[in-house]
């Protein structure tokens, strides 16, 4: 008869996914803040404020 | 995972301090082409990996026999396994590669590639470490042993953990290139240290069944589920470091930026 623990393997594979999840969406989180960033400094001279005050 | 298109020149501010890609058309093209890679970092790539671990996990659940004595945990194998092999074997090798190759060229680009393996690799490490107590715990006993594979496995995290933290403490570009590299070289030694350790010590981690010198010791459905996974997660990993070099790249192009607005 099989151990009745496929509770351990579901847990593990939630685990994987979430760790995947998170870091990509670290990822994506980080790009989205540097975009922000870039887009400031150039919108910076044409509104007449600059980068450095963020 | 090369340069991206219009982003590699020398960024300059602008009188009122403003960031930018270069004047006139060529910067706003190469300053849009950046804001168009941030929007999407991940490419078809990583929707191929997706899909593949989609597949792969459908493969695992219903395809794949369940071994008898160890029951339905021992599939915690199909990605305990894959992510071992290539957080140590793929990325932190790479890293520790860049690593010395840096020191050696001094191409930040390396350096680059450096950073970006670890935190991969990092994500990597953090699945052993979660799914390697999930499975012990069922066929084991007990949900830690302190012995030399998990033990070094963790400070291996702990290095690379430290090695990330470096990286933020250091401002100067240069020296924390430098630096890191000496760590990351130092981590890299551990990767044989952790794999030989299950020879070298008494361990209640079992030996491997695929990486030794004689046939795996697997049946032949589980040997290609295993397969499967492995090229499942070695996908995942290229479509996660690509997106975070691209993000490096550009990352390291707005910090040359605001470096030399600094020094103006």
């Amino acid at each position: 008869m099989l151990p009745d623990n496929a509770g351990y393997a579901y847990a593990a594979y939630a685990a994987a996914i979430t760790v995947f999840t998170v870091y990509a969406v670290s990822v994506w989180w980080r790009g989205r803040a540097l975009a922000a960033r870039i887009r400031r400094a150039s919108d910076g001279p044409r509104t007449g404020t600059s980068s450095r005050a963020d | 995972m090369g340069a991206i298109a219009g982003t590699e020149r020398s960024p300059r501010l602008d009188a009122s301090g403003g960031l930018l890609f270069g004047g006139g058309p060529e910067g706003d093209a190469a300053r849009g082409a950046a804001l168009r890679q941030l929007s999407r970092p991940f490419g078809w790539l990583a929707w191929v990996a997706v899909v593949a671990f989609i597949g792969d996990c459908v493969r695992i659940a219903y395809f794949t026999p369940i071994e008898a004595s160890q029951g339905p945990a021992q599939k915690i194998f199909y990605i305990h396994v894959p992510a071992a092999i290539t957080a140590l074997y793929l990325a932190f090798a790479l890293m520790a590669v860049a690593s010395v190759l840096y020191l050696w060229l001094r191409d930040p680009k390396l350096d680059r590639v450096a950073e970006c393996a670890a935190e991969v690799g990092l994500a990597f490490t953090t699945i052993v470490l979660v799914t390697g107590p999930l499975w012990a715990k069922p066929v084991w006993g007990t949900w830690w042993s302190g012995d030399a594979r998990l033990t070094s496995t963790l400070f291996l995290w702990l290095i690379i953990l430290a090695y990330l933290i470096l990286r933020q403490a250091v401002e100067d570009r240069a020296q924390r290139a430098r630096y890191s590299a000496v760590l990351a070289i130092l981590a890299g030694l551990l990767i044989p240290f952790i794999h030989l350790s299950v020879y070298l010590f008494r361990t209640l981690h079992p030996q491997p069944i695929v990486l030794k010198p004689s046939a795996p010791s697997l049946p032949s459905e589980m040997l290609t589920t295993l397969m499967i996974s492995f090229a499942t997660f070695v996908l995942l990993f290229v479509a996660l470091l690509r997106a975070r070099y691209r993000l490096a790249t550009i990352a390291d192009l707005v910090e040359d930026g605001a470096s030399s607005g600094r020094a103006d």
